[in-house]
């Protein structure tokens, strides 16, 4: 009677644990699967492309893909403005927001609260429009042709402020500070060595989402950086594009390339930057 | 010794008045710069008929007022942008909790490649999957209807010609991308709960779900309250998808612009048919909404909290 | 700040300054804003021995982008009044865009003179690049005449003759005809061939040869309203009739559609026989060219290239040289033929040989000759301020009559409606 009692709830947990599981990697399967499939598509020639049903598997064209690709636009050229671009304002963006950040979170101040809401309320400004006077601006500024716009109106974003106040305010505790201060140490002193170190799960999240957005960033670029040579990825791919002329797996080729940086960044990094982000996100 | 860190504490005071502002200052220097004018200027032509060129006409609030009256698309996508903000942006919070609460388990295998590959959507740009989509959406030969038919028995589904099933096929692609962003995120606030919670719980013999409910949810308030809003903004401005699945500007998000969002129609009316004043006042209306939604939001989170 | 504001925008915009004139001892460069496979076949001509003997004193630069792309970034410019490339090139939808508050130069006036040249290019191409009050705001370079791609072997296996397929009567000889096209091939109970891939491809053929005409003289839409209503009811009988295949433009099925049989034709502009040959079919080899349903002459598609008014003073003089050189010269007309399958503007090349050259991709038919027929008796038709407006809301009243059944007068009447409230 136990015997059997035993055994049936050992069954409901394992077919349980199963379900769980089988759950989990249904979702695995979901959200990797356009991703792999973009590499699958890289490897075909166009009329492989447009197949149905369509072709699950690698095919055998990424050579010639390739060659197609590095022979219509200098890919390294704009690979590395790419990465300049993102990576430049991924550090700059990580710096600022933190000190913002901070500021938010550990110091009580004169009008902080509306201040802070009105950070947070810029954020619901649809940004559509501005590009135009925006553009008039930069153009205005000498800008225009220059990494400039796309790296130094972002660096102190109300998106990045946000999220580093809600981090720096669980991350880094009070009684550390006010023991820092005790201890003599300037305020400068604290920031840069107990503030920035703490935050340092906080800001490989932010710096991600950064680079992802820096690097994914098309309108902007297209805009801004007319001279194709000076121009990022996104943008030279987009000049490949042609219905008539075909081309396509030229063009995921070089959609798979430019995933690959974001890919290796986000894979190696993954466990850690998850986990801190786990650590570094927000409790309201 | 004492008057020596009353010194300390004065000297910090005075420092700490100016600290802060320094510190925050770089936002609003570059709001100032960056920000003030594109506002303003979107402000300022919202009140006028103003072409691809320039101003013809001063039109008052006029902009906003015909967008209630006699325009023919903008309250409909209004309410396009209502429902696919349920059924794209919140719905996935539905998933994305209890996928949480499951990855939130220490003794799972392949946590690490669970969490890892449920962010990989949020790094693929819309754009480089539109191939992608438009086939496993495609009512013919397309994956999505393959299974619903064979597995189902369902007729095969229209989703780029039928109403409901364009904000299905939107609403799909929304939780695609998103799911897995909220699921780290709530997976970080869970693992700020401590275990003894729910060892009290069980000890008053309250099962898993029970659990979840009563300990989980209500704890995790904050960070819901949080993504929700995230959500909020991000589902009112949604364009790409709506661009990517239908076709550019050639129609106006389908038959019956089922698939017109309020987002699309801006851009639409600015970039596609010259009218920046129109657009802009667009723009301003649906930040006024998105304002609104977010302060129901804030009101529905500090009722539940005070509960 | 308020006042650096006030002054930003209320700043004038770039006045279309003094265009200076054309020096050909001067060195110009000259930058080019295009999209899709323009660069590609623009950059052969520009390194073509004409060019270099012509315009040696002028170096070329390409800004290319996608479609979308293309067009967004142009927007934005114009709308800025910021400077443009020299040269910007627009697909047809979208010069009455432009044309609206003036952001494209009079080509028609001095220094660029364009009615000299305009005789001598297809009338309905510079007809859809005058505006209503006579401006020229663009020059045609590439058109795209359209007809009745349809698969031979196909066709015939179908039950349908060669001789009845290169002379359908009227769309009611084709609905007739779609309806033997349409068949299970495999006989295994479902139907596998359509006779073309999307009701839609017929909306806007019947409707002044493919560009809408969205405005009547005294600018009411939609007029006369039996044409209109008759292109509503025309994709509605397709549907009905059951031989489309319901197939979206672009999309996977489409493409493939074109090889593996699944349709019997398509209607489209000549540039898809291009794309037919280089990826999309090269394989097939029964793909040949009639004409559209009682011979109806329409467009699809074509290039045009613009001098936005806020592009370069000191340049806009040498760009239109060049413009000149890409529109109105043969060489350079058949060098973009050859390269893309862009079909030629200037009428003079109709009699080039190459013309009257047999297509080995079509079997050896003469298709270009057909090309030449129709593109020289579409209807001229210009453009009006509004037109993008009415072409999106009319794709919305024909994907309603095709795919939810309305009732073509009720669908008629909200366009009408919608139309007349969205220009208001």
């Amino acid at each position: 009677m136990n015997k059997v009692l035993r055994r049936q709830k050992l069954t409901k947990k394992y077919s349980s644990r199963f379900l769980i599981y089988l759950i989990l990697f249904l979702f695995v399967f979901i959200f990797a699967f356009p991703f792999y499939y973009v590499f699958v598509l890289s490897s075909l020639d166009d009329s492989e492309i447009f197949t149905s049903p369509p072709r699950l598997f690698f095919g055998t064209h990424i050579l010639e893909n390739w060659r197609i690709l590095f022979e219509q636009i200098n890919f390294g050229r704009n690979f590395l403005n790419s990465v300049g671009i993102a990576t430049l304002s991924t550090l700059f963006t990580i710096f600022f927001c933190t000190l913002g950040g901070y500021a938010f979170a550990k110091y009580s101040f004169k009008g902080k609260k509306i201040l802070f809401t009105f950070v947070l309320t810029t954020l619901a400004i649809p940004p559509f429009l501005n590009i135009i006077p925006f553009f008039r601006m930069m153009v205005a500024f000498g800008w225009y042709n220059t990494w400039l716009p796309l790296i130094v109106p972002g660096v102190a974003n109300a998106f990045g402020i946000f999220l580093m106040t809600q981090f720096i305010g669980r991350a880094v505790p009070d009684e550390m500070l006010e023991a820092a201060r005790i201890d003599g140490f300037g305020e400068l002193g604290i920031l840069f060595r107990i503030v920035f170190p703490l935050a340092a799960p906080g800001i490989s999240v932010l710096g991600t989402i950064t680079f992802i957005g820096s690097w994914n960033n098309f309108l902007g670029a297209l805009i801004l950086l007319p001279k194709i040579e000076r121009t990022t990825i996104p943008v030279a791919l987009s000049s490949l594009r042609s219905q008539s002329g075909g081309g396509f797996g030229a063009i995921y080729i070089g959609t798979a390339l430019a995933l690959l940086p974001l890919i290796i960044v986000f894979l190696s990094f993954s466990k850690k930057i998850i986990n801190d982000f786990a650590r570094g996100s927000i409790k309201g | 010794m004492l008057r020596d860190g009353q010194d300390i504490m004065g000297s910090l005071k005075s420092r700490q008045r100016l600290l802060p502002y320094l510190f925050i200052s770089p936002f609003f220097i570059l709001f100032a710069i960056f920000g003030l004018y594109p506002i303003g200027y979107s402000v300022y032509i919202s009140f006028f008929r103003w072409g691809l060129t320039g101003p013809s006409e001063f039109m008052g609030l006029r902009n906003y007022g015909l967008l209630f009256t006699t325009d023919p698309f903008f309250l409909k996508s209004l309410l396009n942008t209502l429902i696919l903000l349920v059924t794209g942006s919140l719905l996935q919070h539905f998933f994305a909790i209890p996928l949480a609460i499951l990855l939130n388990n220490q003794k799972l295998k392949f946590r690490h490649l669970f969490r890892a590959t449920y962010f990989l959507p949020f790094i693929t740009s819309t754009v480089s999957i539109v191939i992608i989509f438009t086939q496993l959406f495609d009512h013919n030969f397309g994956w999505i209807n393959h299974v619903l038919t064979t597995l189902f028995g369902i007729e095969p589904i229209k989703w780029f010609s039928d109403p409901p099933a364009i904000k299905g096929a939107l609403s799909i692609m929304l939780n695609w991308k998103y799911i897995g962003w909220n699921t780290i995120i709530y997976l970080a606030g869970l693992q700020n709960i401590s275990p003894n919670y729910y060892e009290a719980a069980r000890i008053d013999g309250a099962g898993t779900l029970r659990q979840h409910i009563s300990i989980t949810l209500p704890l995790l308030l904050p960070i819901i309250f949080f993504t929700i809003t995230l959500s909020i903004i991000g589902g009112m401005q949604i364009v790409d998808e709506v661009f990517v699945l239908l076709g550019g500007f050639e129609g106006l998000g389908g038959p019956q612009n089922a698939g017109l969002t309020t987002a699309f129609y801006l851009l639409y009316t600015a970039f596609s048919a010259g009218r920046l004043g129109k657009g802009a006042a667009i723009a301003w209306l649906l930040f006024v909404v998105i304002i609104l939604m977010t302060l129901i939001n804030r009101l529905v989170t500090s009722r539940l909290e005070n509960r | 700040m308020g006042g650096i504001m006030v002054l930003l925008i209320g700043c004038p915009r770039q006045e279309q300054g003094e265009v200076a004139p054309y020096d050909p001892d001067q060195e110009y460069t000259i930058t080019i804003g295009g999209y899709g496979d323009l660069e590609r076949a623009y950059s052969v001509v520009v390194n073509s021995a004409g060019f270099k003997a012509a315009f040696p004193n002028i170096t070329i630069e390409f800004q290319t982008s996608d479609f979308n792309g293309h067009h967004q970034r142009l927007t934005t410019i114009i709308a800025a009044g910021e400077e443009t490339n020299d040269i910007e090139a627009l697909e047809v939808g979208f010069i009455a865009l432009f044309v609206e508050g003036g952001g494209l130069r009079d080509l028609s006036l001095s220094p660029f003179n364009g009615n000299e040249i305009t005789p001598q290019l297809v009338p309905f191409a510079v007809s859809n690049a005058t505006t209503t009050e006579g401006q020229l705001v663009a020059m045609p370079v590439d058109i795209a005449p359209a007809v009745f791609f349809y698969r031979e072997e196909v066709v015939k296996a179908s039950g349908v003759s060669i001789e009845e397929i290169e002379n359908i009567r009227d769309w009611n000889h084709f609905i007739e005809i779609g309806r033997k096209l349409t068949r299970d091939t495999d006989g295994d109970g479902e139907i596998d061939q359509w006779a073309i891939p999307h009701a839609s491809d017929a909306s806007l053929i019947p409707l002044n040869g493919g560009k809408g005409g969205w405005f009547d003289s005294n600018n009411n839409p939609l007029e006369p309203a039996e044409a209109f209503k008759g292109s509503l009811e025309l994709v509605q009988e397709i549907r009905n009739a059951g031989i489309d295949a319901d197939l979206g433009a672009w999309s996977g099925p489409w493409i493939e559609s074109f090889k593996n049989g699944a349709v019997a034709g398509n209607m489209i502009g000549a540039w898809f026989g291009g794309a037919l040959k280089t990826w999309i079919a090269p394989e097939v080899t029964d793909w040949r060219v009639a004409y559209l349903p009682g011979k109806v002459a329409a467009s699809v598609g074509g290039t045009y290239l613009t001098l936005p008014n806020s592009s370069n003073s000191q340049r806009a003089a040498a760009a239109w040289e060049v413009i000149k050189y890409l529109a109105a010269s043969p060489e350079s007309q058949l060098i973009v033929f050859r390269e893309i399958d862009a079909y030629p503007a200037l009428i003079e090349v109709y009699e080039d040989p190459v013309m009257q050259e047999g297509v080995d991709y079509f079997g050896g038919q003469q298709t270009r000759l057909i090309y030449a027929d129709v593109a020289q008796s579409i209807p001229e038709k210009t453009v009006t301020p509004h037109d993008s407006i009415a072409a999106s809301i009319w794709g919305n009243a024909v994907s309603l009559v095709i795919n939810e059944e309305t009732n073509i007068n009720e669908a008629y009447d909200l366009a009408k409606e919608q139309i007349l409230a969205s220009i208001e």
